[in-house]
């Protein structure tokens, strides 16, 4: 066997434990406080997550969080766990040294728990203790706290700001939902203010409080519809969350302001994840145009499930053509091999490389297209055959990254 | 029929062959419209279908609290988007015949999905009253009616998409109440490398052999090797998968090809052609 053969079987095979190389994007990454993971659904973010938190606890003696904002429960399977509850789930140093990881710090994971998030963060911004209690006994606030898919985005940003204000971890990575939502996500903090503050709470207050009857002019035809629409009993409701939610105004307006400059410091960074699939990448390249627009900072882009080189040789594709388009070609290698070799195997095995060629020149021209990004890191993961879920996958990974 | 894509990305209409389309119904093919959900716009048309709100610019002061009520206040966007589709099911031509035969939703990713099925649960047990209410009630039968409205689940061919596609099932089927029929394991690599083609690949590299084989092909054999060991794990991965779906799914499970060519027409009539074959 040459020894170019015995080293592409070894690159499949993939690096022994002492082989493991120098986890250069969680070198560059453990720098940072926040890393925000962003990308389109499928792509494989969550393992991409808990693999970047895996690669900063290799190159750094840091204590890392890895949180899952994602309402799907996946962050559980990335780590080959049952479950994660509301309480973090620690993977020791050992554990991750097990698992085959040089580990220097500590990787801690959790998912984003929406309902007491969403209640704290009422009460950290309620006046009194009276108002909260209003608040958080008002069933319309109790629904739209832990029922409704778009509660994720404002409960996320505030637990990322919470928890880094607590300095309980070195760095904070985050797992958020596909990237439509994501970029709710980002602009949560702005919307939340705009929410609490906009015209239309003052008008469902009512002047002091006087109630929805005592509403101005502009006001009247929106009010009417609401109460044909909702029924007065809950535009009531609506109206009273609504009262008491306005003396949250100057807290969440602040916290908003606080959170962007957050987004927008040099201790974060934004790492997109994509696959070169078309639909995927080209919602990865919206985001990272979106990112400049906000000025908020792109440190990497993770290509997940690149098909090997291999596939783009062009030696081997015109080994391939002549496989499957020369007739006589089977009988040739017959002779050669000292086997019989029908045309079909021939033709067949041909194919297979050809099959595998297509997919790999679609993906190039893909990746090509990141050049334009400029000095942002690339990390490229192959596509892994095998399962990658458990620990050991994601240690696999984290190597690669 | 009516192609509906939740998330408007595009996406859905170019898999049509169509250029990006709007909230309103563009035929793409004879037979075949698509649309692309705003919540925004889903919010405008209610309030001038059931309200006679004219439509308002985007400037006005109560146009702007209307787009955050219909795009940033958690609960109506969910709404918007389920109600939109439901009221399409329900609308009439002229005669009084159905608008669409049939419609056929890109739901969000699985954690966005579930909270838009279960949306009109979550605002039954808060609105009491008011216009809302019967129209909430149409829409949750609809959904709840399984000769009507059914779910098909997609899935891939990897570890992390079928555990979900196994949570998702179970979740829809305990909180939703929707019928799940059908499973499909897209991207699904079919072609197996046989043992003659192993033996051929690993004869072909052999130091004895490479130079001449090489000379004759006109290429090198080995990453012929490579893709051929990359095919087998790829199909072998796609069986397991197709198995432990089979395993924990009580619901059929329909494998689908693994296509090279770029998503369009063609690609999406290659798998219409695969499901048709697959379920008749």
């Amino acid at each position: 066997m040459t020894a170019r053969v015995e080293r592409r079987r070894a690159e499949r095979r993939g690096p022994r434990r002492e082989e493991w190389p120098s986890f250069a994007l969680g070198e560059r990454l453990g720098a940072l406080e926040v890393v925000i993971c962003a990308g389109s659904g499928g792509v494989g973010k969550t393992t991409i997550s808990a693999s970047i938190a895996m690669s900063i606890a290799a190159a750094q003696d840091k204590r890392v969080l890895v949180l899952t904002v994602d309402p799907a429960r996946r962050l559980a399977t990335a780590l080959g766990l049952k479950g994660i509850g509301t309480d973090p789930v620690v993977l020791s140093q050992t554990r991750l040294r097990r698992a085959g990881l040089p580990a220097h710090g500590e990787v801690v994971a959790a998912q984003l728990d929406m309902k007491s998030a969403w209640d704290r963060m009422i009460e950290r911004y309620s006046p009194d203790r009276k108002t909260a209690q209003k608040i958080l006994n008002n069933r319309f606030y109790q629904r739209i706290s832990d029922s409704f898919v778009g509660s994720h985005e404002y409960a996320a940003m505030e637990s990322l700001f919470e928890i880094h204000e607590t300095g309980e971890y070195d760095c904070l990575v985050i797992d958020t939902p596909p990237s439509r939502n994501a970029l709710d996500f980002l602009e949560a903090p702005s919307r939340l203010s705009d929410y609490v503050g906009a015209r239309l709470l003052s008008w469902l207050a009512g002047p002091s409080g006087l109630g929805l009857r005592a509403v101005n002019f502009a006001a009247a035809p929106f009010i009417r519809i609401a109460d044909r629409l909702l029924g007065s009993e809950l535009l009531a409701e609506v109206a009273d969350f609504v009262r008491q939610l306005q003396q949250l105004y100057g807290g969440i307006q602040q916290r908003a302001r606080e959170v962007y400059r957050l987004l927008r410091s040099p201790v974060v960074g934004f790492v997109v994840v994509t696959t070169l699939e078309p639909g995927p990448f080209a919602e990865a390249e919206f985001f990272c145009t979106k990112l400049r627009e906000f000025s908020m900072p792109l440190r990497a882009v993770v290509v997940n499930r690149m098909l090997p080189d291999a596939l783009r040789d062009p030696s081997g594709k015109v080994a391939a053509t002549t496989l499957t388009e020369d007739p006589r070609v089977a009988g040739w290698l017959s002779t050669e091999l000292g086997q019989r070799i029908s045309a079909d195997t021939a033709r067949a095995l041909g194919d297979h490389f050809l099959m595998g060629n297509a997919l790999a020149q679609r993906d190039w021209r893909q990746f090509s297209r990141l050049a334009h990004l400029g000095d942002v890191a690339i990390a490229r993961v192959p596509l892994f055959t095998d399962d990658v879920s458990q620990l050991e996958g994601l240690v696999r990974i984290a190597g690669l990254l | 029929m009516l192609s509906v894509a939740v998330d408007a990305k595009g996406d859905l209409a170019a898999a049509l062959g169509s250029h990006p389309v709007g909230f309103q119904p563009h035929v793409v093919e004879r037979n075949i419209s698509v649309i692309e959900l705003h919540p925004e716009e889903s919010f405008q048309e209610y309030l001038r279908i059931y309200f006679k709100v004219p439509r308002f610019t985007r400037l006005t002061p109560l146009a702007k609290v209307f787009d955050f009520i219909a795009t940033g206040v958690p609960g109506p966007r969910d709404m918007l988007v389920v109600g939109k589709i439901a009221y399409e099911e329900r609308r009439r031509d002229g005669n009084g015949r159905p608008m669409w035969d049939l419609i056929v939703v890109d739901s969000a990713a699985s954690g966005q999905a579930l909270g838009h099925l279960t949306a009109p649960r979550a605002m039954l047990s808060l609105v009491r009253g008011g216009v809302i209410r019967s129209q909430v009630e149409w829409i949750d039968r609809l959904l709840r009616d399984h000769a009507r409205t059914t779910l098909t689940l997609c899935a891939l061919p990897e570890e992390m998409p079928v555990v979900e596609a196994v949570e998702l099932y179970g979740e829809l089927r305990r909180q939703a109440g929707i019928a799940v029929d059908v499973c499909f394991l897209n991207r699904v690599v079919t072609q197996s490398v046989s043992p003659a083609q192993r033996k051929l690949a690993e004869a072909m590299v052999a130091p004895e052999h490479c130079d001449a084989v090489q000379e004759r092909l006109g290429g090198s054999p080995e990453p012929l090797l490579e893709a051929a060991a990359l095919i087998d794990r790829l199909h072998e991965a796609g069986t397991r998968h197709a198995r432990a779906l089979r395993a924990k799914l009580p619901i059929p499970v329909i494998p689908l090809a693994l296509t090279t060519t770029r998503s369009g027409l063609a690609t999406s009539r290659t798998i219409a052609d695969a499901v048709s074959e697959a379920l008749a």
